[in-house]
């Protein structure tokens, strides 16, 4: 099986949506290297009113929110040791990983001093809690690539196979705990707007907001890949499967409508809800088309259904990347004064990282056993 | 004791020396479209102060004009330093918030985190770094004013002691009528060592009234204490399960082998 | 085979550990330039004006600066120049008793007076007058305007130190030629209208002692702009004392639009009127909403009796930038209907010279008879003694009793004696600037802080021409003037004279408290 593996070629099919994505690539990359010369100045649309904009919110607070299925399959099938879940934890952890490397680019083209990005590993902000995500994100994408390290050895390097898949039930758990603190630390940071951050949003619980969320993402986000690459490599995972896996989504949302209700009443900002104002009204779709009605096509027949598995996902998967905009934009408009657009640069290099990520993934499915690896398996057991 | 600065906005002429002797301590760039007095000025990467002209109505509802001068508030616990994960920006023991250009890494969460938005960037820099008013901490450091405060004739501000300095500012608005009766930033985010007095209500002077009086550090500390222990509590449950739910699922495959055999 | 791949695996490391080498070396030199190796906080090391270019230690001298309001119609400051001396709150505070001379908060306003000393004593000339030049380069340019200029009686013995010449130089005659290379269509000068205030003015200061008209005594002069805001501010109380007489620049202005145009045949809205004076504060002048009698007379609206004030500072860089050398220019005259003058006018330009003109012609109007050689040479009231006084025996009167003032904080004193009633005099003439018109703040600038020596050159200058180039030294025998009543204003103090060369005044004290200890 080694020599039939070594045999084969890399290959990476080519179809018009893939140069598509590689001409995106390319001008991104341009514009990437354009701002590393230039500043940030000359590229985005970010001004002293907004210091944070597309980037921070949906290339980092975004990614590593949708990134998060991979710390909650591995949680699932790795600790828990429900195997019934196998099948979907290859892709969910390799969606993670590139993710990650997504998040850590828009990370490093959002610093000013980027040659500087290391000072913080040597020059301790602990008291902050960006220092918090800043070690964990670095700490997670390292445990991640390890982790990758047991597939890509299947292929290169064989000889460490074998030292990979003993460390793995380590870094399995490292890699559990990292995002767990992380995905919360990111909900932290906006503990110090509570002056700016608009109230329906700012909660001296944020964190577990951002926590739980990231948690229930991550099956939803399973569902739209896994739909996807059906319908790329036609590899369907069982629906049963899947449904499983949502109910567990289904059952944390429920638990964060309630949670999130009970903090709004709970600051007596309840009726700021239905006032109306722009910012009532973002929030009331975030919550009504990315919590409640995924809930009930959850717990409903609907979710027997492909579509009804991908309607889902698309739909907690857009309301989780709402609540993210939402924070990082709708929130501080108020407090800002001034609006924000981003620019066509910012807008093009957030979507250019998306197009590497998903040719990344292409290219990897199509190089290692990442989809068919369950049947392996499963001939194997 | 922390040194500070009471400003009494009822002496100010709007003349701008402040302005002026922080540019030319700290060689700061002039900028024609970014004036530092005036009814449209900004702080920005070049001004560290400015003075911004206000017209208002005085208690009788006759038109006064009136100048505020921002800059820095230098909170006793700030939000950028607790905010930093470089440490970049750092509260020293006589007062003044500085920041250390070497160890920015540029990621601007501090300019989110200031409740005042204080903290401003060079945009037009291929390497831009933060920038705000460091109250001359080399002046400070000697015991001398910062260098704004040295240069007013009009007797706008006082420089010493912060505690002594409010316990002055209260003396001051309770035997004069015409002060209004708050000090600026003896309370707001848990205090700052720049305060203000002033016969105009402040929020009609611009200035940010509806903050917390909770220093804003406060709301992370307990969060960032208690990540080490969650952090440690959590692998321990994880390697737990991961040995429990090991050992069941093996116990379940021998019965099942058992069974079948 | 074996061989082969790990040889290739060997230089592809070598690559990588080639780029990474690279990359690093990249790195620390993108740090160490960019960072700087510096370790030290931001923020200044030092006192650093510009034109220093190294940090030094703090001064202990700075003192700060004077408040302007930036629609301050006068004068302007250029923050990039400003070092922060305290020059301007010197003159403002100790010679012109301004600045700090009320209370603290401000109402809605920037207490000034406009009388520039600032602009003379700022060492970096940061502080300036408003540049109005543009708006006179366009109507010369204007073929449509009539483009008019008068000449104040100080400027002409300030203007050669522009082009090199000894302070106190005359060059009446260059100035003239120097506005007609210009381009100016007539060249006439205040001294006429100086000249005209003599009659107006006096005749108002014999029926207030007469009792013709109920106004108080000691009567005020009115002819600087200065002066007459500082007592809007600080004395509205004593407003009645004030001359309503215009100042013979404002005369002239509104002569030039009525007079001269109907004799020239010219619509007065075609008509540019620039006035070259000493002085800041007549650019603020110019500007009072009541300065605007042309307008009522020819019923047009939106016309002003004087559209540009110059100081001389702004004359003298018109003139270089049109490449004219004013020592070289040929002396020419002034243009007639109102370019006559008497010394009487000329001596307007300097402390006590109002006072002098007045005395020698309201011995004229009272006695019907030349007035005696002493009063010509009027020592008491000459010099640059802050306070001066003289008592003058006029036949049928009595004996006048007057007091001259020049600089404001010299009024001070002046004005509480008149407010408390114990003011001996029956006329004082106050003039803002020190040394009067020929120290004024459009001047040119000179040594620093300005000396009493350059007064004093341009002072002896005024009286040189007084005793012996002009050939008349009374008011009354300015023909032209005469002229004037008979053609148009029929006598002094009429109808038509109360309507375009007499106004009145506004009481300044609510925008400011006036500081009762100062």
């Amino acid at each position: 099986m080694a020599s039939h593996a070594q045999a084969q070629k890399w290959s990476f099919r080519i179809t018009p949506i893939r140069v598509l994505l590689l001409l995106l690539s390319a001008v991104a990359t341009a514009i990437i290297i354009y701002r590393l010369v230039t500043g940030l100045g000359t590229v985005t649309n970010l001004n002293d009113e907004w210091p944070w904009g597309l980037w921070i919110g949906f290339d980092v607070l975004c990614g590593v929110a949708l990134a998060g299925g991979g710390y909650g399959t591995a949680l699932i099938v790795h600790v828990l040791h429900r195997d019934y879940f196998h099948p979907i934890a290859r892709s969910a952890m390799l969606t993670s990983l590139i993710g990650y490397l997504l998040v850590m680019a828009g990370l490093f083209l959002d610093i000013g001093q980027w040659f500087n990005f290391w000072r913080p590993f040597v020059s301790w902000g602990h008291s902050s809690v960006l220092f918090e995500v800043f070690w964990c994100v670095s700490c997670y994408t390292t445990v991640q690539i390890l982790e990758f390290g047991e597939i890509a050895t299947e292929r290169v390097g064989k000889r460490f196979h074998n030292i990979f898949k003993a460390a793995l039930p380590v870094l399995m758990i490292v890699g559990i705990i990292f995002p767990t603190l992380h995905q919360s630390s990111l909900g932290a940071l906006y503990l110090l707007m509570v002056d700016k951050l608009y109230p329906l949003w700012w909660s001296p619980i944020i964190f577990l907001f951002f926590l739980m969320s990231s948690f229930f993402v991550g099956p939803a986000m399973i569902c739209v890949e896994t739909t996807l690459a059906g319908k790329a490599y036609d590899h369907w995972i069982p629906i049963p499967v899947l449904r499983k896996l949502i109910r567990i989504s289904g059952y944390a949302m429920i638990v964060y409508l309630v949670l999130k209700i009970f903090d709004l009443a709970n600051r007596g900002v309840f009726n700021l809800v239905f006032s109306g104002t722009f910012e009532a009204n973002m929030f009331l779709i975030e919550m009504i088309f990315g919590i409640i009605i995924p809930i009930f096509i959850c717990f409903s027949n609907f979710s027997a259904s492909r579509s009804g598995l991908f309607t889902f996902g698309l739909l907690v998967s857009l309301g989780v990347v709402l609540n993210r905009m939402n924070v990082v934009i709708t929130g501080m408009i108020r407090s800002t004064g001034v609006s924000y657009v981003p620019s066509l640069a910012e807008f093009t290099v957030s979507a250019g990282l998306v197009a590497m990520g998903v040719l990344a993934y292409c290219f990897i499915v199509e190089n290692f056993r990442i989809l068919e690896h369950e049947e392996h398996h499963g001939h194997a057991a | 004791m922390s040194k500070g600065v009471l400003v009494d906005l009822t002496k100010c002429v709007g003349c701008g020396s402040c302005t002026v002797a922080c540019k030319l301590y700290n060689d700061t760039k002039w900028d024609e479209k970014q004036p530092t007095v005036g009814p449209n000025v900004k702080l920005s990467d070049k001004n560290w102060t400015v003075v911004k002209f206000h017209e208002v109505k005085d208690k009788e509802g006759r038109p006064v004009w009136r100048f505020v001068k921002q800059q820095c508030f230098h909170c006793k616990e700030p939000a950028c330093a607790s905010a930093c994960f470089a440490k970049a920006f750092q509260k020293t023991k006589e007062g003044p918030v500085i920041y250390y250009p070497h160890l920015c890494v540029g990621c601007r969460y501090c300019m989110v985190a200031c409740p005042f938005n204080v903290p401003k960037y060079e945009w037009e820099k291929p390497f831009p770094l933060v920038t705000k008013c460091m109250m001359c901490s080399n002046k400070v450091a000697k015991g001398e004013a910062p260098a704004c405060v040295s240069v007013c004739p009009a007797g706008v501000f006082k420089y010493g002691d912060r505690e002594e300095l409010l316990k002055e500012a209260k003396a001051i608005i309770a035997k004069d009528p015409k002060y209004v009766k708050h000090i600026f930033g003896e309370q707001e985010v848990g205090g700052t060592e720049w305060i203000y007095i002033s016969d105009i209500p402040f929020e009609q002077l611009g200035f940010k009234t509806n903050v917390t009086k909770r220093p804003l550090p406060s709301y992370t500390a307990a969060y960032m204490h208690a990540t080490p222990y969650v952090g440690i509590a959590w692998g321990v449950v994880l390697t737990g399960l991961y040995h429990y739910t090991k050992r069941r699922n093996q116990i379940a495959k021998e019965n099942n082998k058992n069974i079948k055999a | 085979m074996q061989n082969q791949v790990a040889k290739e695996k060997e230089r592809q490391m070598t690559r990588r550990g080639f780029l990474k080498m690279m990359g690093g070396i990249g790195l620390a030199g993108i740090t160490a330039t960019i960072a700087g190796c510096s370790t030290d906080p931001a923020g200044g090391k030092g006192w650093m004006p510009q034109q220093y270019q190294v940090a030094s230690s703090f001064p202990v001298q700075v003192k700060g600066r004077v408040p302007i309001d930036p629609a301050n119609p006068s004068i302007t400051r250029d923050d990039k120049k400003c070092v922060l001396c305290g020059q301007c709150v010197e003159v403002c505070q100790r010679v012109q008793t301004v600045y700090g001379y009320y209370e603290l908060p401000i109402k809605n306003d920037i207490t000034c007076v406009n009388c520039g000393q600032c602009t003379l004593w700022c060492p970096t000339a940061a502080i300036t007058e408003r540049d109005d030049i543009d708006k006179v380069v366009k109507a010369l340019a204007d073929k449509n305007m009539h483009v008019v200029v008068q000449t104040a009686p100080a400027t002409r013995v300030a203007l050669g130190e522009e082009f090199g010449m000894a302070p106190g130089t005359f060059v009446e005659g260059k100035q003239v030629a120097a506005l007609k290379k210009l381009g100016f269509d007539a060249v006439f000068d205040t001294n006429f209208s100086a000249d005209l205030t003599i009659f107006e003015e006096g005749t108002e200061l014999i029926k207030r002692i007469s009792g013709q008209i109920h106004e108080p005594l000691p009567q005020f002069t009115s002819c600087c702009p200065g002066w007459v805001k500082f007592c809007e501010y600080f004395y509205p109380d004593l407003l009645p004392h004030m001359s309503t007489c215009k100042s013979p620049q404002q005369m002239l202005g509104a002569l030039i639009k009525t007079y001269y145009a109907k004799e020239k045949g010219i619509s007065p809205d075609k008509i540019f009127s620039v006035s070259i004076m000493p002085c800041t504060a007549k650019k603020f002048e110019a500007a009072r909403p009541e300065m605007n009698s042309v307008d009522k007379h020819a019923k047009k609206t939106e016309l002003r009796d004087v559209d540009v004030i110059l100081t001389t500072r702004e004359l003298a860089r018109l003139i270089k930038s049109k490449g004219i050398d004013l020592n070289s220019l040929q002396d020419e005259k002034y243009d007639s209907l109102m370019g006559e003058s008497t010394s009487a006018g000329l001596i307007f330009g300097v402390t006590g010279g109002v006072m002098e003109a007045a005395i020698r012609s309201s011995y004229f109007l009272i006695t019907k008879q030349e007035p005696p050689e002493a009063l010509l040479n009027l020592t008491p009231i000459r010099g640059l003694k802050g306070c001066k006084e003289a008592a003058v025996d006029i036949p049928g009167v009595g004996t006048v009793k007057v007091a001259v003032v020049h600089g404001l904080s010299n009024a001070r004193p002046v004005l509480e004696a008149v407010r408390k009633k114990e003011a001996p005099w029956h006329f004082i003439e106050f003039m803002g600037c020190p040394g009067g018109c020929i120290g004024g703040g459009g001047q040119p600038r000179t040594s620093l802080p300005p000396s009493d020596q350059v007064r004093q050159a341009r002072i002896d200058s005024i009286y040189n021409a007084d005793a012996h180039i002009y050939a008349k030294r009374k008011s009354y025998e300015n023909k032209e003037v005469l002229a004037l009543y008979q053609k148009f204003l029929e006598n002094p103090n009429s109808h038509l004279a109360h309507e375009l060369l007499h106004t009145h005044y506004t009481d300044r004290s609510k925008l400011l408290t006036v500081k009762k200890d100062a």
